[in-house]
């Protein structure tokens, strides 16, 4: 089921989210990246669910059938960026060795004046983006954000860095994409995840790691009804205090015709699904879908 | 069924036209009843289409702030009394 990651893994686990944030404020990075090893090992034993998930993905990102080691290395990258989320919404960048690469687009486009969709996923923290770019270079950025499926990790989080929270436009009410639509409007970078289906979500196919996928078709609908620029993001962890940032032109403007519509959309959805494929091979580990993405299970 | 008036009627059209309901008439869809979500299942992207093709055919702009919004897009009467109010042409 492609839905099952409205509950996992973020949902169940509001203690543990607590429990991390807890150490990362009192008790500094390298206290909670040892207690990151018994976290993850606990998840790898309990999480039954997510492990499930994170055998079907490495089976086929690495083409091999992956190992206890392997399980463990992918929860724990995920466990990693999550503990690491907490400095990057305190601002605290200072820790963390961030590589940007073509930078400059993102600037050039803040300088235009002209609004813009920065398309992510959920490869990597999208977090480390939003903290360099709202908090360090003060950029007109925007989040679409599912609030009710993120709410304890938005609560706590949120918590940190009221002001980051006030660039949130929640998902899934008539008028979210009509404050899009302003923000864009106004020069504002919109950022938005584009590799999860959710309920109701227009869709297409792609071809993505050797099998046909649902995505989402509604950020490259948006750009075309907007006539605005995509620019891909990927906020890769590399290890230790390791991050690097890619950004990448996707579109200047996309062209929907009415009659070739689907078409279309289909065509652009499978270039974003090419560059995801490709950043995934860079750092596999950092695919932080714990669900059956490729829908296998249910075959 | 309750019969549109042909005001409702003409947003009814722009609605079916602007967003590709092939399987609906516009004459047949429900006044009274919800457009989002359970009722006619619009999202926020056909709410953003319907507001692009609102502003060009009658001239004015949905607003995100509008306090008046989910009673505007409660149906497809709400709707239309909507746009007689604000229409400039």
């Amino acid at each position: 089921m492609r839905q099952d990651w409205a509950r996992l893994p973020e949902r169940g686990n509001r203690w543990a989210l607590r429990l991390i944030r807890w150490i990362a404020l009192h008790g500094g990075r390298a206290t909670g990246r040892a207690l990151l090893y018994p976290i993850t090992l606990y998840f790898l034993l309990a999480a039954t669910a997510a492990r499930r998930g994170s055998r079907l993905y490495l089976r086929r990102s690495l083409g091999r059938e992956p190992g206890w080691r392997d399980l463990f290395r992918h929860l724990h990258c995920f466990a990693a960026t999550i503990l690491d989320r907490i400095y990057f919404l305190i601002g605290q960048l200072g820790r963390f060795d961030v590589k940007i690469f073509d930078g400059q687009l993102i600037l050039d486009q803040v300088a235009s004046g002209q609004g813009c969709i920065l398309l992510g996923s959920h490869l990597g923290s999208f977090e480390a983006l939003r903290a360099l770019g709202a908090t360090v270079r003060h950029l007109p950025i925007k989040i679409l954000m599912k609030i009710e499926h993120n709410q304890t990790v938005t609560e706590l989080l949120d918590a940190l860095n009221p002001a980051l929270a006030q660039t949130i436009i929640p998902i899934g009410r008539p008028e979210t994409l009509l404050q899009v639509q302003e923000s864009l409007e106004q020069g504002f970078l919109v950022g938005a995840l584009g590799d999860r289906v959710a309920q109701g979500d227009k869709i297409v196919h792609c071809q993505f790691l050797g099998q046909t996928v649902a995505f989402p078709v509604g950020p490259m609908l948006l750009a075309g009804l907007m006539g605005c620029p995509v620019i891909l993001f990927f906020g890769l962890y590399r290890g230790g205090n390791r991050y690097d940032i890619h950004f990448e032109r996707l579109a200047e403007r996309i062209v929907l015709e009415p009659r070739r519509r689907q078409e279309q959309l289909a065509v652009w959805t499978q270039r974003y699904a090419d560059r995801l494929e490709h950043y995934l091979r860079l750092a596999p580990y950092n695919w932080f879908n714990f669900y059956d993405y490729w829908d296998e299970e249910s075959a | 069924m309750e019969a549109l008036s042909s005001f409702e009627l003409e947003v009814a059209r722009l609605l079916v036209e602007t967003l590709h309901l092939e399987d609906i008439k516009p004459e047949e869809i429900p006044p009274e009843e919800p457009l989002f979500g359970e009722g006619l299942g619009l999202d926020s992207i056909d709410a953003l289409e319907l507001a692009l093709a609102i502003s060009k055919t009658y001239g004015f702009q949905l607003r995100s702030d509008d306090k008046e919004n989910r009673r505007v897009f409660a149906s497809l009467r709400a709707l239309s009394q909507h746009i007689e109010q604000q229409r400039t042409h």
